[in-house]
């Protein structure tokens, strides 16, 4: 059964189109994750699934119904802000009763909820103070809290870490995670950073400019990005892109790359489908994790180190392919030290390449 | 610190001392004259202390003393003030509050027009709309009314009752709405249990600004009122003005004394929310 | 298709609620601000005098009202009255928030002191300085009693002067508002410009000249406004203190429209002396409200 269904919204003023026909479909029980960088319309998304805007055409269905004419409170959703939306002058207690009270849930059974809730996020010993006396953290708690409360068919969260501090919002979404597994809900998650989207989501829709550049399981969208904006937004440090010809040799089709003062022609398997496009231009996108160091005897492009930067469990190697910068992520004790020479190789197997006109996919 | 530093600094608290005298003389000599009497006023000078202190003046500006043909003192005058003010203030504080709450978080097509329309009226001369109220007034019954008073104070109050909600309202997050929203709540809810419990601040500066505003109103007063429904101001110009018989400076200075007392003390009670209000209106944020 | 951006809105009460709401406000304001203006035009057209009467009268009662000397002095008395007055209340305003700006102590204090006159009626003010300045017991007196018997202070009741005392009372009751939007001025500007300008060994009049007092030219610009328009409306002022008098010597465009719209049957010439007000205002004001609401909007 179908959770959340979005078929063919557009949202406009006037001239300015801020979604150009938007298709999302989700099954009960599955993360969506709205990714993309700002202004790329995934709040106003989120508004109109929620009902907070109103979608200039199209259909949004939850579960069964369709909710384009539904207000907010009739759509059985609850929703987690940005900037929590606490009610300053109601303490905690209130606050996650306010909406109960206004749907006339019998006191006790308020009681029940709230007590159930508050320790299940553990902020049962708070329940007193007013929100100007939490932390950012217990704040997103209690935020989290007045949604549980209301124990929803979809749970809207439109960017709920981004106030926390590093630290705290690895915690959090750790814990949003396990409320995930443990509470089975759907929930619909708006954020612009690619690591929530990749650790939380099971489906992930990255985008941009109004539209849905991709759509699909993170798995999917991180090692067959469908474009070149899909594949540099998601993963960090960022895809490599490096431009290069297709050529055949020896019977075998690749690309030949050239360092400083290397040079060799890599082959793509099952390169043969780009007969077609010999000679022609394209763009080869590699991730750091992808380049690996050549053992002895393996057949490497020799590269000059230009930088390093140690994470600790990796270390980034700066270089250059084809003119371009090109970031390897090694194991410590394999890098070199700028200005030396390391043999590196492609993971041709998992490499992509992009038309770099259309900028989309070509494998 | 440096001789020239020290220097510099006493210079600066003589002049800010010499700024606080000037401010302050008048209400000292107001005070002063007021508890003097005519002869002593006659013989010493403005700014001699008082050598024997009677509040028989007092007692004149405040129930005989002669505003025109009647001699009945400020005291009627003042009881229409404060039967005009109560209303006036009440009714206009919360057309503003229900009308900024809409302009800022209940927004429609043309409400930001609206605003400006009635934005615009903060700054109109009112002489120019002193002949028309006067006709209509009279045809509803309400000339020369303590009623008429309190209905042109709201309908002229709505438009910086309106300008200073929705500017405060503006500042309370969209967020907030929309949570509260999703929370079920309705207009109304939303207005009751969560908008206005934030709003003490500018409430306290609307009334403060509307209660000054209409206490000192003369223009209004003096156009409108006739005889037993006049508010303070004109019964104290009446009074100050009357040309009869001898000038009795003493009861001039303690029947502008009576009128000055409510704003003064409220100023003197809940100043930091004047002053916001006054502030607020003269800069953005 | 929609092109308003704003919150969607359900059912009959969302969606119309707000606009019922506003409704008695908006129409009270339709009615009582712009129809008003529109009837007191159509007032000044015709030939009312003592009742309104609807006669067309064409420019007649402008004709009037631009022949009548006592016009003329009343608008010569606003131009001297508004500009000695806006200019007095900013300098000494800006002055005193300057000086309370230098972490004085018992600031609150003074604040309080300099404030207090805003809080009074005009006509209380117009009282006290009616008092204080009439030339047999009040300041004139007392400088003789002093020993400079031949002082005289008579501004008061000297039709050449008489305007200038309302411009005194003017002054005192207004300078402390300038102060204190200034001095909330002062203290949003951020520290540090000052810091680094005293490391690069600016002196301190120096800084306020060239680097503070122009980043308050908002609050200079909005200051200038609410004081002409306080000059403009002046009424209570005049009227208690002078009552426009000596004769007509002190009168303003308030009081020439009271006096003779109400009190001596002029109406049509009352009504298009107020006319004459509004869009000496409106030539003010909308510009003003205009750059307003649309840096508001941009913002």
């Amino acid at each position: 059964m179908g959770a959340l269904a979005i078929k063919n919204v557009t949202k406009s003023f006037g001239d300015t189109h801020i979604l150009k026909g938007i298709d999302i479909h989700i099954e009960a029980g599955e993360f969506l994750i709205l990714v993309g960088p700002s202004g790329c319309g995934k709040s106003t998304l989120m508004n109109i699934i929620a009902g907070l805007e109103a979608p200039t055409t199209g259909e949004v269905h939850i579960g069964e119904r369709i909710v384009n004419n539904v207000a907010p409170k009739d759509r059985d959703i609850a929703m987690v802000f940005q900037s929590y939306a606490l009610y300053p002058t109601m303490n905690v207690r209130k606050n996650i009763a306010f909406g109960m009270e206004t749907r006339g849930v019998p006191k006790k059974e308020q009681d029940e909820i709230i007590a159930r809730v508050s320790k299940m996020l553990q902020i049962d010993h708070l329940l007193d103070r007013k929100p100007g006396q939490l932390s950012g953290g217990q704040r997103q708690r209690v935020a989290m809290g007045r949604a549980l409360a209301r124990d929803p068919k979809l749970f809207l969260f439109d960017e709920p870490l981004s106030n926390l501090d590093a630290k705290l919002r690895v915690e959090m979404r750790t814990e949003i995670k396990q409320l995930h597994h443990r509470l089975k809900t759907t929930i619909v998650y708006v954020t612009h950073d690619q690591i929530e989207a990749m650790t939380l989501g099971d489906k992930i829709a990255v985008m941009k400019d109004g539209i849905i550049q991709q759509f699909g399981s993170p798995e999917e969208i991180y090692e067959r990005p469908s474009n070149l904006f899909v594949a540099g937004f998601i993963g960090s440090p960022s895809m490599n892109f490096v431009e290069c010809h297709l050529a055949e040799q020896g019977g075998e089709y690749g690309v030949s790359l050239q360092s400083e003062g290397d040079a060799r022609f890599v082959a793509l398997p099952n390169g043969a489908r780009l007969a077609d496009r010999i000679g022609q231009k394209v763009i080869l996108g590699v991730r750091p994790e992808q380049i690996e160091v050549a053992e002895e005897g393996e057949p490497g492009l020799a590269c000059k180190v230009h930088l390093t930067e140690p994470t600790g469990p990796d270390t980034m190697i700066f270089t250059q392919v084809n003119g371009k910068e090109v970031v390897a992520r090694v194991h410590p004790r394999a890098a070199r030290h700028p200005g030396e020479t390391m043999r590196l190789k492609l993971d041709m197997g998992k490499v992509v390449l992009f038309d770099p006109q259309t900028e989309l996919r070509l494998v | 610190m440096d001789n020239q530093n020290k220097l510099w600094r006493v210079a600066l608290y003589a002049v800010l001392v010499y700024a606080a005298v000037y401010y302050l003389l008048p209400l000292y000599i107001m005070a002063t004259t007021s508890v003097k009497s005519m002869d002593e006023i006659r013989a010493g000078n403005l700014i001699a202390l008082p050598m024997s202190i009677t509040f028989d003046a007092w007692g004149k500006a405040w129930a005989t003393a002669c505003t025109g043909v009647e001699c009945g003192g400020l005291s009627r005058y003042f009881w229409n003030s404060v039967q005009m003010v109560i209303p006036a203030v009440l009714i206009s504080t919360t057309l503003g509050a229900i009308n900024g709450y809409v302009l800022s978080k209940w927004r429609f097509r043309g409400s930001e027009l609206t605003f400006a329309l009635i934005l615009f009226g903060v700054f109109i001369p009112f002489q120019v709309v002193l002949l028309p109220m006067a006709q209509t007034l009279g045809w509803f019954g309400m000339a020369r009314s303590v009623a008429g008073l309190v209905f042109v104070h709201v309908v002229f109050g709505i438009a910086s009752t309106t300008l200073f909600f929705r500017n405060y309202y503006v500042g309370i997050p969209d967020e907030l709405i929309k949570a509260a929203r999703l929370d079920g709540a309705g207009f109304w809810r939303i207005f009751f249990k969560v908008v206005l419990p934030m709003s003490t601040p500018i409430v306290m500066v609307v009334l403060i600004w509307q209660f000054t505003q209409i206490w000192n109103d003369f223009l209004f007063g003096v156009v409108f009122s006739s005889g037993d429904s006049q508010p303070i101001t004109v019964g104290l110009n009446n009074l100050a003005n009357t040309s009869t018989s001898v000038k009795e400076y003493n009861v001039d200075m303690a029947a502008a004394i009576i009128a000055a007392l409510p704003t003064i003390i409220v100023y003197v009670l809940a100043g930091k929310y004047f002053v916001r209000g006054l502030t607020a209106g003269a800069v953005k944020g | 298709m929609t092109s308003y951006n704003g919150p969607a809105q359900y059912g009959f009460a969302e969606r119309w609620l707000p606009r019922l709401v506003l409704a008695p406000s908006f129409l009270l304001t339709l009615v009582f601000v712009y129809g008003f203006i529109l009837w007191n035009g159509y007032l000044s057209f015709t030939t009312s005098r003592l009742l309104p009467n609807y006669e067309w009268a064409g420019l007649a009662q402008y004709t009037t009202l631009f022949a009548n000397e006592r016009w003329w002095v009343a608008v010569k008395n606003l131009f001297i009255f508004g500009s000695l007055f806006i200019g007095g209340a900013m300098a000494v305003g800006i002055f005193l928030a300057v000086l309370l700006d230098q972490k004085v102590r018992q600031e609150g204090a003074l604040r309080t002191l300099y404030l207090y006159p805003m809080a009074l009626s005009f006509i209380v003010t117009g009282t006290a300085w009616k008092w204080m300045l009439n030339p047999g017991l009040g300041l004139e007196k007392l400088v003789q009693d002093w020993g400079f018997t031949n002082f005289t202070f008579d501004w008061l009741v000297n039709p050449d002067m008489s305007i200038y005392t309302v411009v005194i009372a003017g002054i005192w009751q207004s300078s402390g508002f300038v102060m204190a939007l200034f001095l909330a001025g002062l203290r949003g500007i951020d520290d540090s410009i000052i810091k680094a300008a005293q490391i690069d060994g600016a002196s301190l009049p120096r800084i306020y000249w060239k680097i503070v007092l122009p980043a308050l030219r908002p609050v200079f610009f909005s200051t200038l406004m609410i004081l002409a328009h306080i000059a403009i409306k002046s009424f209570d002022l005049v009227m208690a203190l002078t009552g426009g008098g000596p004769g007509f010597s002190s009168d303003v465009p308030a009081t020439f429209m009271y006096s003779t719209a109400f009190t001596r049957g002029q109406m049509g010439v009352g009504a298009a002396s107020a006319m004459m007000m509004l869009m000496t205002v409106a030539a003010i004001v909308v510009p003003y409200l205009y750059s307003e609401l649309r840096g508001s909007r941009n913002g």
